[in-house]
């Protein structure tokens, strides 16, 4: 975390994805003030699997709700691609993250009135660009989903759910995907198979930040962080 | 993927969220059919009550009378005055009337009877029994009720005032409301009656137009130095009748409304379930990328869809009642589709739209505002 100078404009490889300093977020309850997150300095480098585990309410999710732009840090500063994202207004936020970032939740958050191919292709669905369905069907097909493409979540098991979500986190070409545990839901044989997946992805140079309680993730990836009472340890 | 769907992505799922409750939506959508059907079908009935009492008041309204001014000391019409009025309308059919009473005898019955006497009746009369002559000369014409009470018939002979005449004709039944109501009474050559003067002219125009055209150009001639004559519009009655009518179709369709608005709620209360079960989903959706106005318009879409598809489910209800109704009242169905009608049909598509629209602003503005930290959070 010492080289805090920012690289030269279009040194794409050095820039690091994400990259945080001094990132706190403190929650107002009544009189007292909690502290999600305390002073995290990260970072993530282009195509590393990060895992980040924690006892529960240690501050995870909000680390991965701040990583994601889906929440504001009350104090620290928050870089994407190398570009300042702390004081991003809320429609900047959502482009930004239509843009750079993927989510895989632990739920799925499959939409069960859409066909794996649609649910693919929900973030890009009102951009009206015709590549979006071919694309879809494309990563399904990379991830193995290839003959499922017409059918509705309920016709899916935990892991092709999970592989759909994937691939819907994917149909931006985002440069970070953020999963909340996701092998929360799933046994072990097909947990190992999405690890694996992630892995693939990273391969392609994209970041991924996974937080969990499982360790088989932690056989998966390149580095390991802790979050203990919201503050982060190596 | 469907082309509409293509070019309105945001059409498919709304349209597959509308379809995930299918009871539900068909429910909300059900009350909007129900406005609808209530708004148009008792516009459509207003219509043609309207239409089939003008209807039953046939020509009235072409009518024009025009009698002495009796405020100014005028006490009848003179043979001159009859020909001014000819000179002012030129092709109308002109109608001098002179008013009296006569005692009526036939076989055994006899009774007191208003007699008409008027020259060329075959303007204004028709003939149910018999043949009107042009001019009226020997014979008599009876009023309807009056051959009925006397059981005359054309052909037969009568006794009015102790001369004999020939029944040539009985006339048709007339409505309560006209020029010269003959129903109760006779009408006989002028010289019959044997009063100076005339006590009326009817005008028949062909249009209620031309008939407001005539009463306007005989007051002015009539009337420039001295006010001789009043005259007397008949469509002035029924343009009272109307007025009645349209009053009485704005509160129908008014109480039709309210059906309407209350389905609204329905809607509202619809989206407002929808937008708390689908919590998550929406969080999704804003993490993804969609702007709070992309959730806005997803979740607006589906609530015109089931104004819509209840608005034309309404209107097809409606048309199919407007026949019914029409075919009833009228006898003639294509009366539904009068450009009044379709008015109707128009304004309660309108307004469920509108309805629809409105409701779905608040859970729509609710869904989209909602913070998708929240919401993601299980």
């Amino acid at each position: 975390m010492s080289e805090r100078e920012s690289p030269p404009v279009g040194a794409e490889r050095s820039v690091r994805v994400v990259e945080t300093r001094g990132l706190t977020r403190t929650y107002q309850s009544g009189p007292e003030t909690i502290e999600a997150l305390v002073d995290v300095d990260f970072h993530v480098e282009r195509g590393e699997f990060v895992a980040v585990v924690g006892p529960s309410g240690s501050g995870k999710t909000t680390f991965l709700n701040l990583l994601g732009l889906l929440d504001r840090p009350t104090a620290g500063e928050l870089y994407i691609t190398g570009e300042d994202a702390t004081a991003l207004g809320e429609r900047e936020r959502t482009r930004a993250r239509k843009r750079f970032i993927g989510f895989v939740f632990q739920q799925f958050y499959l939409i069960p009135t859409l066909t794996a191919q649609e649910n693919v292709e929900v973030p890009r669905l009102l951009d009206r660009d015709a590549e979006t369905p071919k694309r879809a069907a494309a990563l399904l097909t990379q991830f193995g989903m290839g003959d499922r493409l017409d059918h509705r979540p309920d016709e899916l098991s935990g892991g092709q759910k999970q592989r759909v979500a994937i691939a819907r986190s994917l149909i931006n070409e985002p440069r970070l995907v953020l999963a909340d545990e996701p092998t929360g839901n799933l046994d072990r044989t097909t947990s190992r198979r999405i690890l694996e997946e992630f892995q693939r992805i990273c391969t392609e140079g994209v970041a991924v930040v996974a937080v969990t309680h499982d360790e088989l993730v932690e056989e998966y990836v390149d580095r390991t962080v802790e979050i203990v009472d919201g503050e982060l340890t190596a | 993927m469907n082309p509409i769907y293509e070019r309105f992505p945001w059409l498919l799922m709304a349209r597959r969220n509308v379809s995930r409750t299918p009871v539900r939506s068909a429910l909300a959508a059900l009350g909007i059919v129900i406005g609808v059907l209530a708004i148009a079908s008792l516009g459509v009935f207003g219509t043609t009550l309207q239409y089939s009492v003008t209807q039953n008041l046939g020509g009235i309204g072409n009518d024009v009378t025009v009698s002495p001014a009796t405020d100014h000391g005028v006490q009848y019409l003179t043979d001159r005055d009859v020909r001014e009025v000819r000179r002012a309308v030129s092709t109308d059919v002109v109608v001098p009337v002179e008013q009296g009473r006569g005692t009526v005898t036939y076989g055994r019955s006899q009774t007191i009877a208003p007699l008409y006497g008027i020259d060329r009746p075959g303007g204004i009369f028709t003939a149910a029994d018999g043949r009107i002559p042009t001019p009226l000369r020997s014979g008599v014409l009876v009023g309807s009720s009056l051959a009925d009470r006397l059981g005359v018939r054309a052909g037969n002979s009568i006794t009015v005032n102790g001369k004999t005449y020939r029944v040539k004709a009985v006339l048709e039944q007339q409505s309560g409301i006209s020029a010269v109501n003959a129903n109760g009474g006779l009408v006989v050559p002028p010289a019959a009656v044997g009063q100076q003067g005339y006590d009326q002219i009817v005008v028949r125009a062909s249009s209620a137009r031309t008939a407001n055209r005539s009463a306007m150009a005989i007051k002015a001639r009539l009337n420039r130095r001295q006010t001789r004559v009043s005259v007397f519009e008949f469509s002035s009655i029924t343009k009272q009748i109307s007025n009645v009518f349209d009053v009485v179709n704005y509160f129908l369709v008014g109480i039709g409304s309210i059906s309407l608005v209350v389905a609204g709620v329905s809607i509202l209360n619809v989206m407002l379930m929808s937008a708390v079960e689908r919590r998550q989903e929406i969080g999704v959706l804003r993490a993804v990328g969609y702007q709070k106005r992309d959730v806005l318009v997803v979740m607006l879409t589906e609530a015109v869809l089931l104004g819509v598809g209840g608005g034309v489910v309404g209107v097809v209800f409606s048309a199919a009642a407007g026949l019914v109704i029409n075919q009833v009242i009228l006898g003639d169905p294509t009366f539904t589709f009068a450009p009044t009608n379709l008015g109707f049909f128009a304004a309660a598509f309108a307004f469920a739209f509108v309805t629809s629209l409105l409701s779905g602003l608040y859970p729509a503005w609710k869904a989209a505002n909602r913070d998708p930290v929240e919401a993601l959070r299980s």
